[in-house]
């Protein structure tokens, strides 16, 4: 039986305990119940449509609103960015759609239902309410190498099972109190921020901290097993911050590979072990490992591997149908895997063999480099394509840096140019889109 | 623009690596995000780094005062006045 086809209906939220705190501000601290009055009331007011493009930025007010959407039998549209346009793009595929927002004004002529004021006093509730496991609950979209959004459709019962799967793996129990600074859109904010919390009555930090000194207060809020859900780039500014940090019980990093140099600085500061998570928008979290320590991946349970060819594909129940990794992974056995690169990051550059990823890796450990990525030119003729590199490294300079990595690569692999900037085009989550690195490579051949 | 805002712009400037910028092509009440200067979320994060190194005190976003804080290089430069230790 595939789970993800049962009509069983789950409940929306781990039953309420008395004396809970779960959802937690620096000012208020809610239980599950008083949380569920909240959602009961809004459900109530929500538009009469199917979809809801839940834009909000404050975790709580996000978490509200998708659960009332959920009571409301509609399916929560999550967009991979804030943008104007990508949101007026969804909104047009989906016109029976509205947005809810607690700020972000939206493209015009699409309805607004504001949850800037939410309704905090309403009466508790304590009849949780149930999900038809079938139900499409979330559609997360993912920016897909052609420019346009690409659909992942979540059941109600598959994003409750990749919580559990999740909290099989790292021991989330109603003692763990978690701060995320990863938007709740993306799906590892979606997963670890918001399903863990209602799946397993984890306790939950209800803003969206950001700065390292916001990040601070947050996990003192929390006190006892509060665990840190982030991604390098926040990892970076708390470790270069200077703060004296709360003790934690542990540190997840996901979302771009995190370098080990990196994690070793963050275990020293936190003071506890920094366990990298390896997902993918299609099948959510599916791997860990403690980034210090081990080179292999292990798969959460009910996650395996299997070849087809070239390409190694990823099975789960709870999964509507099979993923093949983007990556290029080492199968160490049905339940291990090393991880190589990016399947279009593999590089063949004069005969010989690259990942773009380990490249990446390379670059940004070069001394006094502090973010760096090679980026593959558009090969115009059939010669020999060179690499360029875009590096932020300001106490360096572009000779020292080829000169360092010169030590680490085969020459053909040296970029050229390489473009000393002062920032990478990063987007919300950190990633780096194509299109954003060539316009920065056009400006820079402009200044030559 | 005041001698202060003169200063917090050169640590911008500096922090963020904005070598093409000179400090009078930042206008003090000009937006230093999105259309304006043109920073981002990361540039923040970078900035907030700056301020407590320099300025010796953290800058905070939970009391929502961030977008405000940020949204010049006036309001930032008032709101390293009023925090900074002596």
């Amino acid at each position: 039986m595939s789970l993800n086809n049962s009509p069983l209906s789950l409940p929306l939220i781990l039953e309420s305990e008395p004396d809970e705190q779960w959802l937690i501000t620096r000012f208020e601290r809610l239980s599950r119940g008083q949380f569920l009055g909240v959602v009961s009331a809004v459900a109530q007011s929500l538009p009469d449509r199917q979809f809801a493009i839940n834009l909000c930025e404050d975790r709580r007010n996000f978490m509200v609103g998708f659960a009332a959407a959920l009571v409301r039998h509609q399916t929560v549209l999550m967009p991979s960015n804030r943008s104007v346009g990508t949101i007026a793009e969804i909104a047009a595929q989906y016109p029976d759609s509205y947005i809810l927002s607690d700020g972000l004004e939206g493209p015009e002529g699409v309805m607004q239902f504001d949850c800037t004021h939410l309704p905090w006093g309403s009466p508790v509730e304590t009849q949780v309410p149930m999900i038809a496991g079938d139900h499409v609950a979330a559609i997360v979209f993912t920016s897909g190498s052609t420019g346009r959004a690409v659909p992942n459709t979540k059941t109600w019962a598959s994003l409750v099972r990749g919580a559990e799967l999740a909290q099989q793996r790292f021991g989330f129990n109603q003692r763990t109190g978690i701060v995320a600074t990863v938007p709740p859109q993306h799906m590892y904010g979606l997963e670890t921020s918001v399903l863990v919390p209602l799946v397993t009555g984890a306790r939950v930090y209800g803003g969206r901290p950001f700065f390292p000194e916001d990040i601070r207060q947050a996990l003192a809020c929390m006190g006892q097993h509060s665990l840190l859900v982030t991604t390098p780039i926040h990892l970076r500014a708390c470790v270069t911050s200077g703060l004296v940090w709360p003790d934690i019980e542990s540190v997840i990093s996901a979302t771009a590979a995190l370098d080990e140099a990196l994690a070793q600085q963050a275990e020293a500061v936190f003071k506890t072990p920094v366990q990298e998570i390896y997902g993918c928008t299609e099948a959510g979290s599916l791997a860990s490992r403690q980034t210090t320590r081990d080179a292999i991946w292990k798969l959460y349970e009910g996650f395996r591997l299997y070849w087809q060819k070239e390409q190694v594909i990823l099975s789960a129940e709870h999964l509507a149908a099979d993923v093949p990794l983007s990556d290029v992974v080492d199968e160490v056995d049905q339940h291990h895997f090393r991880l190589l690169g990016r399947h279009q990051d593999m590089l063949n550059i004069a005969g010989k063999r690259a990942s773009l990823m380990d490249l990446n890796l390379k670059l940004n450990a070069v001394p006094g480099v502090e973010d760096a990525v090679f980026v593959v030119p558009d090969s115009k003729e059939r010669v020999v394509t060179r690499l360029a590199a875009l590096v932020v490294a300001p106490s360096r300079s572009e000779k020292q840096i080829i000169r360092d990595l010169s030590r680490q690569l085969d020459p053909v692999f040296l970029p050229r140019p390489l473009y000393q900037v002062e920032a990478l085009p990063r987007n919300e989550t950190g990633k780096l889109t194509r299109d954003a690195l060539m316009q920065l490579i056009e400006r820079k051949e402009g200044c030559a | 623009m005041t001698p202060m805002e003169c200063e917090v712009a050169e640590m911008i400037i500096e922090s963020l690596n904005l070598e093409d910028t000179q400090v009078e092509d930042i206008e003090p009440e000009a937006a230093l995000f999105g259309e304006g200067l043109g920073l981002d979320s990361i540039d923040a994060l970078e900035l907030s780094l700056a301020i407590s190194q320099r300025y010796g005190f953290q800058i905070k976003s939970d009391d929502s005062e961030n977008q405000r804080i940020f949204s010049s290089l006036k309001t930032l430069t008032q709101h390293i006045e009023a925090n900074r230790g002596n």
